[in-house]
């Protein structure tokens, strides 16, 4: 039988696998693992439906073999979105905005805005450079100004928040 | 289901390894590295399914970017987006940088690789032209030693490289850019990101004293491999870059290349604008940075 065994750290859980090693990680995902929110969109790496994290970047689950991702590798998936406090902020973001319609992409979308706004603190949150961290998504129902806006608004929220924060722990001056 | 259920993976722990693996025919395999091109074609059926993967993906001795005996060496298994974040590359080699940024997106760039780019033999590489430009050299390892081939002899043909199959791309070396000389990257395509180019090139040139001293331009998706324009190089040195010289650099340069039709382009089009690319060039570098 040419099948290997990996364990991941899926959405926060240790998670054991077993899977034959060119199955894409989308499918073993979806098939072996039951989770349904990763789309598969082109299957050639252009639309960004399937994007996941893997340790913390954005990839096309479409274009990995599942069996190059090693032991111990941590892996995030849109349903993991909900355990993270922006992750949360950014899901409701979409929803206030209406920015889904058809909401094929929106999984992908929400993969890569996490991915690029959990970033480093360096990260560069001008406009263009917003935009361009989501060129490798494609939505055809609703353009992506709500997509943007959304994220734009949870970036915001999310400053606003450290800053209490900071506020709070070194108290007032 | 998968084309690839039967296929067998091998993930060897250290280049020596893989190199092994390599070698014995028990053990060799296709090598796979960020899967971007790969993947696609295997799925699609463009190729056939491999009996065998080596999965090379991680391999810390193909990571690095460093600076050695004054060239600019870059690991086959550094991915766009670490190339295009490399202070080094921005540094050395620009346009390298530039071309990395404009690689598919985000998902494509954390994922492919300038090894796989050149290793998949495609006149299409978007980092082809930067390399030539700094007269790269491929890295060639394998159990039998190792051989450092320049790039114009590496990629010989449409698919076509200059490798053995016991034999891996571990790095390339790369002359540095010049102080007070530029680079620049640009792609004609549908769209910026993900779409694969219909021309694109990379130059690197320096003026002196109001007279072109460097000049040295490579195209994309004109011929079979990327190509580095040797008569326009020659005929720019020593000229001043005014209406004439942009004028005559286009015209030759349409003149010279010989691009093809295909899905994503027609000759005429690919020919009028590599003229085009190349005066563009011209009036980068002329332009006060």
């Amino acid at each position: 039988m040419n099948k290997i065994v990996r364990t991941w750290k899926l959405n926060g859980e240790q998670r054991t696998v077993e899977f034959p090693p060119m199955r894409r990680l989308l499918d073993v995902l979806r098939d072996n693992l039951s989770l349904k929110g990763t789309k598969e969109g082109c299957s050639e790496g252009e639309c960004g439906a399937c994007t996941v994290l893997l340790n913390g970047k954005p990839v096309t689950s479409c274009l990995i073999a599942a069996g190059q991702v090693p032991d111990g590798a941590e892996l995030m998936t849109v349903e993991g979105l909900e355990h993270t406090e922006g992750g949360r902020l950014l899901q409701h973001q979409y929803i206030e905005k209406g920015a889904a319609q058809c909401g094929f992409c929106i999984p992908g979308m929400l993969m890569a805005s996490y991915a690029y706004l959990a970033g480093a603190d360096d990260v560069d949150l001008r406009e263009a450079a917003m935009r361009e961290a989501h060129a490798g998504n494609i939505c055809r129902c609703t353009g992506y100004e709500k997509n943007y806006g959304s994220r734009e608004r949870r970036r915001r929220t999310m400053a606003e928040r450290r800053e209490t924060r900071k506020n709070r722990t070194t108290g007032p001056r | 289901m998968s084309a690839l259920e039967q296929t067998e993976l091998l993930t060897p722990n250290t280049l020596d390894e893989a190199l092994r693996f390599l070698a014995d025919e028990n053990t060799r395999g296709t090598l796979l590295c960020g899967g971007t091109d790969l993947m696609v074609q295997w799925e699609a059926g463009v190729r056939p399914a491999p009996a065998r993967v080596i999965n090379i993906k991680g391999l810390t001795e193909l990571s690095e970017i460093k600076m050695e005996n004054g060239a600019l060496v870059i690991g086959a298994g550094v991915t766009h987006a670490a190339l295009r974040h490399s202070s080094l590359v921005i540094q050395c080699a620009p346009s390298l940088a530039e071309a990395a940024a404009t690689v598919g997106g985000a998902q494509i760039q954390a994922l492919g690789t300038i090894g796989g780019s050149i290793g998949n033999a495609s006149p299409a590489s978007d980092m082809a032209p930067s390399l030539l430009v700094a007269d790269a050299i491929a890295e060639l390892a394998s159990v039998r030693g190792i051989r450092k081939v320049p790039l114009p002899k590496f990629i010989l043909g449409y698919r076509k490289l200059d490798l053995a199959p016991d034999e891996l791309i571990v790095r390339f070396h790369l002359a540095p850019m010049p102080v007070g000389a530029k680079e620049n990257w640009h792609k004609l395509g549908p769209r910026a990101a993900q779409a694969i180019s219909k021309v694109m090139g990379s130059y690197r040139g320096k003026v002196e004293s109001g007279r072109i001293s460097l000049f040295a331009v490579a195209l994309g998706s004109v011929a079979p491999t990327a190509v580095r324009l040797p008569e326009i190089e020659q005929w720019l040195i020593g000229r001043a870059i005014d209406a004439e010289t942009l004028k005559g650099a286009e015209k030759r340069t349409s003149d010279i290349v010989k691009p093809i039709a295909d899905i994503r382009s027609t000759a005429e089009y690919r020919r009028w604008v590599s003229g085009r690319l190349v005066r563009g060039f011209l009036e980068h570098l002329a332009s006060p940075s």
